[in-house]
């Protein structure tokens, strides 16, 4: 009986430790890699000549040291990779390159031998090590589960692009990230250019609107698709870097959000564009899911809309990324501009 | 004629009050929107057809979904009271037995597959996903001999599957617009008339065919015998009622998606409220289903955010999940324990034991059976298994070791075997040695102590619910895990990934400890323990859709995590497994003696003086230690705690410590091939291993399909 006893105790006690076993599994997150691993730079390229300056970049894991000029480059999220290619660098690899041709502007086209390393969720880890990159950069909030097994393959900069409520908005974080990048991989002076272009090409966007009368005129801008059977927009909020872009050339946001869209939009139906009928109205849509020429064809709310009635709506080329860097954000003023002034 | 027998007071009163509820609910719908139209202006703009845009909304937009609201609810209700007449099942619904899976599985396939053919036929494929996911499930549930719980249970195995399928697809095709949160719940919205125009004729004809059938149906609730001796057709009535509730599902999975838990309670409350008859039933279920749906779509609209809408299916799982639970308990109630137990404890239940037998060895079973008057059947069967076991047993370490050396030699990248066998020796160059040491190797020991502990989990908990089908994933516990991951995201986002082990845990615990107090009160019985965990797992995963559309920032990372992956996991990951399954599969063993005897029905064991309620629980406890720790490190993946568990059931026969040992070596092996496709197959992209074991583990559900249709269901 005793003995009994002592055997449910030993469960009783075992079933516990292990509810406790699961609840510090984050606490012994490093232990292991310490005892197997290979030092962090021991699989990447030779170290360095010892005059090399080294760096330190805070981003949205932390800081990270990065020693030299970094030459070999794996980007895992799409804007990064255009940064990059806006400074005249090719990455050895990027993550999802046929979703980046399909959607980031030609004028940052990727280059032909850049190698696929897999989606920008779980990128290919073996396929980044193999590459034996200097420097990775990616999306925090696709690699927090990840981050520990990228930084030991090389130092891994993780930028976080959609700030926090009251910190600064999506087109300050992106040219913060892009000076960042710039200066990391020694193109300060590129990088001085490439934005000076950009406000050129606001300027040039400015008058072609003065010009044709639609200067300070108000806009509401999209991005839509089918979700099951029914057409989902997007409706962009005034922190949103794509109204910025737009604001920047002198046109407003019909769109006020009552809350802080984290995202840069409102998720939305049909419903919400009618408060929006009297201003001009910008759209994203991919060819193959078209949603005002398929699911909102008949529909009445969307047919008896001001700006669906007086031909004011204005489809965006489908390879127009509204969350991108600068030259997504040239090519995105270049083509509202001309289909404004139309 | 209906009022012959009752009077007309009552059908007339629930009638009118589902009528006058769900009048009310369409009416408050139209004045909830986006577009800042009131209530009055709404119904304006329904009685004086203005032409304003505000009048082309209401008309155009909130008008169509109203009434696919109400079309969609009525038919769902329909389906569910013809399928509970037809299989004598009062848990059957088109939810339940996973129509609404299969239709919406074969829709979403045929739009990346066949376009065109969605587009002109999807009535046609939501029809044939439908009918062959009911088939499964009736037949996986043993055909005929299909009990209540059996047929929830596999239908919620077959909605899980084709889940798995229908997310592979969306990972796989991902239009950018956040493909993972559209997992397949019903949407109410419509973009115009279009769908309604569609639907309304298929919904109106089968509810007028059911209603028809009224009095067929009625005489079918007398029992076969009683019917065919009323000169009925039975297989024509039946045929055409299952045709009839499949068709309605169909219809309203092809325009709304998904809707589950309408069929389940919107017959139950009107036969609460005393409708027996069909003629009467049929009707008032439609209307307090459209009211139903009409109401959960009222709330659904009241969360939307940067993800998108929460569905109604969300809402309608929320509702649903309690009811659910009380059935479960009202069921259980006079049913006693003869329900739920398994093939394995028919023989057990009869015999009679002398109360002074309280030795609980198997030695003095053995006798216990000879003195009973039975053959020594057990003794002849352990000899056989003896040897198939230790058999078994030496193949699985092989496969084990097969399996982790094929993961351990193939991957995205190329590195040559003589290269691995002199980077396991000390050597190699440092790029083969991080990809072997750092990356592949501490990844596939994590998958075989993950799939091992999910392996134990399952046979553990099979154990304690005396339900060959009773996983983790099916019984609340892995969705508890990830409604605890979620909450922690959205409640303390500054956590981070690192909390998310610890707080799944306590989600599966939470979600174990809810099953067990709704299931106490009725013994802990078998059928009502899965019962309840299966309206937990509903309840979960409404919390999950609830929490994901809360929390648009941090859902991302649940979201992937959520799937079940192994991608990435470390030394450190597999620490934390090692170190739980130390602890548990040892603890297991120990058990496993005083478990066997839980087989042979309650009271058997009772007579054997073992406490029963107190060793259920323990062995159940452990199950979910187990699931939690594997969840915690590698998310939701589903199906090991059933296929492995079972597989080793048929190598090992019911001891208990040789099935454990086996089921847990099994459970491994799966998990590092699953693991090694996903991570080959599409290189360099992954298909997450959760989905993979679904993949994998389909074959296998169908074979287990085989055996339990064939004339012997011994496989179970």
């Amino acid at each position: 009986m005793i003995s009994k006893v002592k055997k449910q105790a030993f469960w009783l006690a075992a079933v516990l430790s292990l509810a406790l076993l699961a609840a510090c599994g984050a606490a012994n997150n490093n232990a292991g890699t310490a005892a197997y691993g290979s030092p962090a730079g021991q699989s990447a390229a030779p170290a360095p000549s010892a005059a090399a300056a080294v760096k330190t970049v805070t981003h949205g894991m932390g800081s990270t040291e990065i020693t030299g000029t970094p030459k070999r480059i794996v980007v895992l999220e799409w804007t990064y990779a255009e940064d990059l290619i806006a400074l005249g660098i090719q990455p050895v690899g990027a993550a999802d390159t046929a979703g980046y041709k399909k959607w980031i502007t030609s004028q940052a086209a990727l280059g032909s031998d850049v190698v696929d390393v897999g989606t920008r969720q779980e990128p290919n880890l073996e396929a980044i090590a193999a590459l034996k990159p200097d420097l990775i950069i990616a999306a925090q909030f696709r690699v927090t589960n990840s981050y520990d097994k990228l930084k030991q393959i090389a130092p891994t900069l993780a930028f976080n692009s959609y700030p926090a409520e009251g910190t600064m908005d999506q087109y300050a974080e992106m040219e913060a990230t892009f000076k960042t990048i710039a200066d990391i991989t020694g193109k300060s002076s590129e990088a001085e250019k490439v934005l000076q272009d950009l406000n050129k090409a606001y300027e040039s966007a400015k008058s072609k609107l003065k010009t044709s009368g639609k200067e300070g005129r108000e806009f509401a801008l999209t991005q839509a698709y089918s979700n099951q059977n029914a057409a989902a927009l997007r409706i962009f909020t005034d922190n949103s870097m794509a109204v910025q872009i737009l604001q920047r050339i002198g046109l407003k946001n019909a769109y006020h959000s009552t809350k802080f869209e984290m995202y840069g939009y409102t998720q939305a139906s049909v419903e919400a564009l009618l408060p929006l009928e009297k201003a001009d109205f910008l759209y994203v849509v991919q060819k193959e899911d078209n949603v005002f020429e398929k699911q909102l064809k008949d529909n009445a709310a969307w047919k008896g809309l001001a700006f669906v009635k007086e031909n004011r709506t204005y489809g965006l080329d489908p390879s127009t990324w509204l969350f991108g860097g600068p030259l997504s954000a040239k090519t995105f003023v270049e083509q509202t501009a001309k289909l404004l002034a139309k | 004629m209906t009022g012959s027998r009752h009077s007309f007071g009552r059908p007339v009163a629930v009638i009118a009050a589902g009528l006058v509820l769900l009048a009310v609910f369409a009416v408050a719908g139209l004045g909830q929107g986006q577009a800042g139209v009131g209530l009055s202006q709404a119904l304006a703009a329904v009685y004086h057809a203005g032409d304003s845009p505000a009048d082309h909304l209401i008309r155009g937009v909130r008008l169509p979904r109203a009434v696919m609201g109400i079309l969609a609810g009525s038919a769902l209700a329909a389906a569910g009271a013809l399928l509970q007449t037809v299989t004598r099942n009062a848990l059957a619904s088109a939810g339940t037995m996973g129509i609404n899976a299969g239709a919406f599985f074969v829709v979403v396939a045929g739009t990346v597959f066949f376009p065109a053919l969605a587009r002109s036929a999807p009535l046609a494929l939501a029809f044939a996903g439908g009918s062959l996911a009911a088939a499964v499930s009736y037949l996986l549930a043993g055909g005929r001999k299909s009990t209540p719980v059996r047929l929830a249970l596999s239908g919620m195995i077959v909605t899980l599957v084709l889940s798995s399928f229908t997310g592979t697809m969306q990972l796989l095709y991902e239009n950018e617009t956040g493909g993972l949160f559209v997992w397949g719940s019903g949407l109410l919205q419509q973009n115009d008339w279009s769908g309604v125009r569609y639907a309304w004729p298929w919904i109106a004809a089968g509810l007028a065919v059911a209603w028809l059938m009224s009095r067929k149906l009625d005489v079918m609730t007398l029992g076969d015998e009683t019917a065919r001796s009323l000169g009925q057709h039975i297989g024509a009535v039946r045929g055409t009622a299952l045709g009839l509730a499949v068709l309605l599902a169909a219809v309203t999975v092809s325009v709304v998606g998904p809707i589950g838990f309408i069929g389940l309670m919107a017959p139950h409350l009107v036969k609460l409220m005393g409708l027996k008859r069909h003629s009467l039933l049929l009707p008032a279920a439609a209307v307090w289903g459209a009211a139903i749906l009409t109401g959960a779509d009222l709330v659904a609209r009241l969360f939307i955010s940067t993800l998108g809408e929460l569905p109604a299916g969300a809402v309608t799982a929320g509702l649903g999940a309690p009811w659910l639970i009380a059935l479960a308990v009202r069921e259980s109630r006079g049913r006693g324990a003869a329900e739920g137990q398994g093939g394995t404890s028919a023989a057990g239940a009869r015999w009679r034991l002398p109360l002074a037998i309280r030795l609980a060895n198997r030695a003095a079973l053995r006798r216990a059976a000879r003195d009973a008057g039975e053959p020594p059947f057990i003794l002849r069967v352990q000899m056989e298994a003896a040897i198939t076991y230790w058999t078994w047993l030496v193949l699985a370490v092989l496969l084990l070791g097969g399996a982790l050396v094929a993961g351990i030699v193939f991957g995205a990248v190329r590195v040559p075997p003589g290269e691995v066998l002199q980077v396991l020796t000390g050597g190699g160059e440092s790029l083969s040695r991080h990809i072997v040491l750092q990356l592949r190797l501490p990844r596939e020991l994590a998958a075989a102590a993950a799939g091992a502990l999910l392996a134990a989990s399952g046979a553990l908990l099979q154990g304690a619910v005396r339900n060959p089908l009773a996983d983790p994933s099916v019984v609340g516990i892995t969705s508890g895990a990830g409604a605890g991951a979620l909450l922690l995201l959205t409640l303390w986002p500054a956590a981070g990934a690192a909390m998310l082990p610890a707080a799944s845990a306590a989600g599966a615990f939470a979600a174990a400890l809810a099953v067990c107090g709704f299931a106490y009160r009725s013994g802990l019985q078998p059928a009502v323990l899965t019962l309840v965990g299966i309206a937990v797992s509903a309840a979960g995963a409404a919390l999950i859709q609830l929490l994901v559309t809360r929390s648009a920032m941090g859902a991302a990372p649940a979201l992937a995590w959520l799937a079940g992956s192994t991608y990435a996991r470390g030394w450190d990951a597999f620490a934390g497994l090692g170190i739980g399954a130390a602890l548990i599969l040892p603890a297991a063993w120990l058990l496993g003696r005083r478990w066997d005897l839980l087989a042979f029905g309650d009271a058997v064991a009772t007579g054997l003086g073992l406490r029963l309620r107190r060793t259920r629980l323990l062995a159940a406890a452990l199950g979910v230690a187990a699931a939690a720790v594997a969840v915690a490190y590698v998310g939701t993946v589903g199906f090991i705690g059933l296929l492995a568990p079972h597989a080793a059931r048929l190598a090992a026969g019911q001891n208990q410590r040789r099935l454990l040992v086996l089921a847990s070596l099994f459970g491994a092996v799966f998990l590092v091939l699953a693991d090694l496709i996903g991570k080959t197959a599409i290189a360099p992209k992954e298909i997450p291993s959760g989905l993979m074991t679904a993949l994998v583990g389909t074959p296998y559900l169908l074979f287990l399909l085989w055996k339990s249709a064939g004339p012997r269901s011994g496989a179970s």
